[in-house]
């Protein structure tokens, strides 16, 4: 198993050197001891349109996409998973995407994945082509789930390492309608301790969270109450990484 | 809490799927409240480097080098050479040759062998140690088989060996090589202490002998000089000499 040149043996006249050969180095393989496969290791096929299809057209409540999210922000069962990075509306088209792109690109029998978005139940209403508007708000055109910023999409699991998993995750986080990235546990781990170092050494005594609590200058005119929870890392459905 | 100015009037909504135009004073809240990164004083490239931390051995170095230990305990010869590629059925056959004169074929790898040979008393054969090679070690030391078996295979040289404690070199190898063997050596010496007295033995007796002989030669000189005439008195005389 020949080297690059060593220390021992210095190029030799003409700049020649001598490969050899040295020790190698064995490397354990990893553990994975602590996972527990679920009963289906593929994703589950998820409904177009819910068991109980509703009737009543609800309003748009587009604040289910706004802000961080609250639910599926860390995992459970698997070690790597789809992260968004922004807030968006999932329909069929993207479940079967994401579902047929990763059971062709994953092993069952070593590796699992889970879902960790609901099937769509929120009904979206479209009016037909070609009529002007007013006559009445329009019939349910198809079902969506809500998915706001920091919340896990999918994930994948078992024993697999991260460099695996990643080309189809980074495939298929392309192609959802939010930012998104392929994501492991330690990855995460890594993300929001980066965020509180440079919440915590951040030279810049001014931040929106200090101005807006305090309204320093009357700022809260051009404010929305929201901001005071989104701190300005949001706007509308984006999340701002840079920020903060 | 409600804004006191209704800034929306007609226009888009909060959540867009475009990305909404921000106010202009936003915009310069925005601008001010970045993140500013800290500046150390001193630029990290203008301080020394951390030296690298030296790997802690593993198991299988520590149990190589015990290994070399052994052989370099154990066996009376020991000699390295050059090691080039060469077919397998060719080192089969040659290690079986060697195996017959109990020379055993050791590989051994550089990276272990030099920091203990720097350390022990085997300094002068580092050099021996840089390209692949390997060791024949034996306990007893049969040069000439060794060097008619290597002399067989073109693709091993032999660089130098270590013969009892004597580190030799290549020309020394041959030289040792011509040596007759232990017994012989060992039947010469006793051969050449033993020529002193014999040769004093043969010293001592020398003049008596050369005139025993003179004397000899005389009576049959006389005898074949006077053949016809018996006389008594020169035998008597020669045998009243002795």
């Amino acid at each position: 198993r020949p080297r690059s040149e060593s220390p021992f043996c210095p190029p030799g006249p003409g700049g020649v050197i001598v490969p050899r050969a040295g020790l190698k180095k064995y490397v354990l393989p990893p553990d994975y001891s602590g996972i527990t496969f679920p009963e289906r290791t593929k994703l589950k096929f998820m409904d177009k349109v819910p068991a109980v299809p509703k009737v009543r057209r609800e309003p748009r409540r587009l604040r289910d996409i706004r802000g961080p999210s609250r639910e599926a922000t860390d995992f459970t069962q698997g070690q790597y998973g789809i992260l968004a990075l922004g807030g968006g509306y999932l329909h069929w088209g993207h479940f079967e995407m994401i579902r047929l792109t990763i059971g062709r690109s994953m092993d069952p029998k070593t590796m699992f994945a889970i879902w960790r978005v609901p099937a769509p139940s929120k009904p979206v209403t479209r009016k037909s082509l070609g009529h002007r508007m007013g006559g009445g708000k329009g019939p349910i055109d198809h079902y969506v789930t809500a998915v706001k910023s920091g919340r896990l999409v999918v994930e994948v699991g078992g024993h697999c390492e991260f460099e695996e998993v990643k080309p189809f995750l980074t495939q298929v986080a392309r192609k959802l309608p939010f930012p998104a990235i392929p994501i492991s546990r330690d990855g995460l781990e890594q993300m929001r301790q980066e965020e509180e170092e440079k919440r915590l050494n951040n030279q810049n005594p001014w931040t929106f969270e200090r101005i807006v609590t305090a309204n320093m200058l009357g700022m809260r005119k051009y404010l929305s109450p929201y901001d005071l929870q989104l701190k300005g890392r949001y706007w509308g459905k984006f999340f701002l990484k840079h920020r903060l | 809490w409600l804004p006191a100015l209704q800034l929306v009037r007609h226009g888009s909504k909060a959540v867009t799927r475009h990305w909404k135009a921000m106010h202009f004073q936003r915009q310069k809240l925005m601008a001010v409240t970045e993140y500013l990164a800290p500046r150390p004083a001193i630029p990290p490239r203008c301080l020394v480097p951390r030296k690298e931390k030296v790997e802690e051995d593993n198991g299988y170095a520590r149990l190589l080098r015990r290994q070399v230990e052994e052989v370099f305990r154990d066996n009376r010869m020991i000699a390295v050479c050059q090691y080039n590629s060469m077919p397998g059925e060719d080192m089969v056959l040659m290690r079986h040759y060697l195996r017959k004169h109990n020379i055993e074929v050791k590989f051994v790898l550089n990276e272990i062998i030099r920091p203990m040979l720097s350390q022990s008393k085997y300094k002068n054969l580092l050099p021996l140690f840089v390209a692949r090679n390997i060791l024949l070690v034996s306990p007893e030391t049969k040069v000439k088989e060794m060097l008619r078996v290597l002399k067989g295979v073109p693709q091993i040289n032999l660089l130098g060996a270590c013969i009892d404690n004597t580190i030799l070199s290549r020309q020394g190898v041959e030289n040792f090589a011509k040596l007759p063997s232990l017994e012989a050596a060992q039947g010469q010496t006793v051969g050449a202490l033993a020529l002193l007295p014999s040769q004093t033995s043969s010293l001592l007796q020398g003049g008596s002998a050369h005139l025993t002989a003179l004397l000899d030669e005389h009576i049959r000189q006389l005898q074949a000089g006077e053949m016809g005439s018996p006389d008594e008195s020169a035998p008597a005389q020669s045998l009243g000499a002795h």
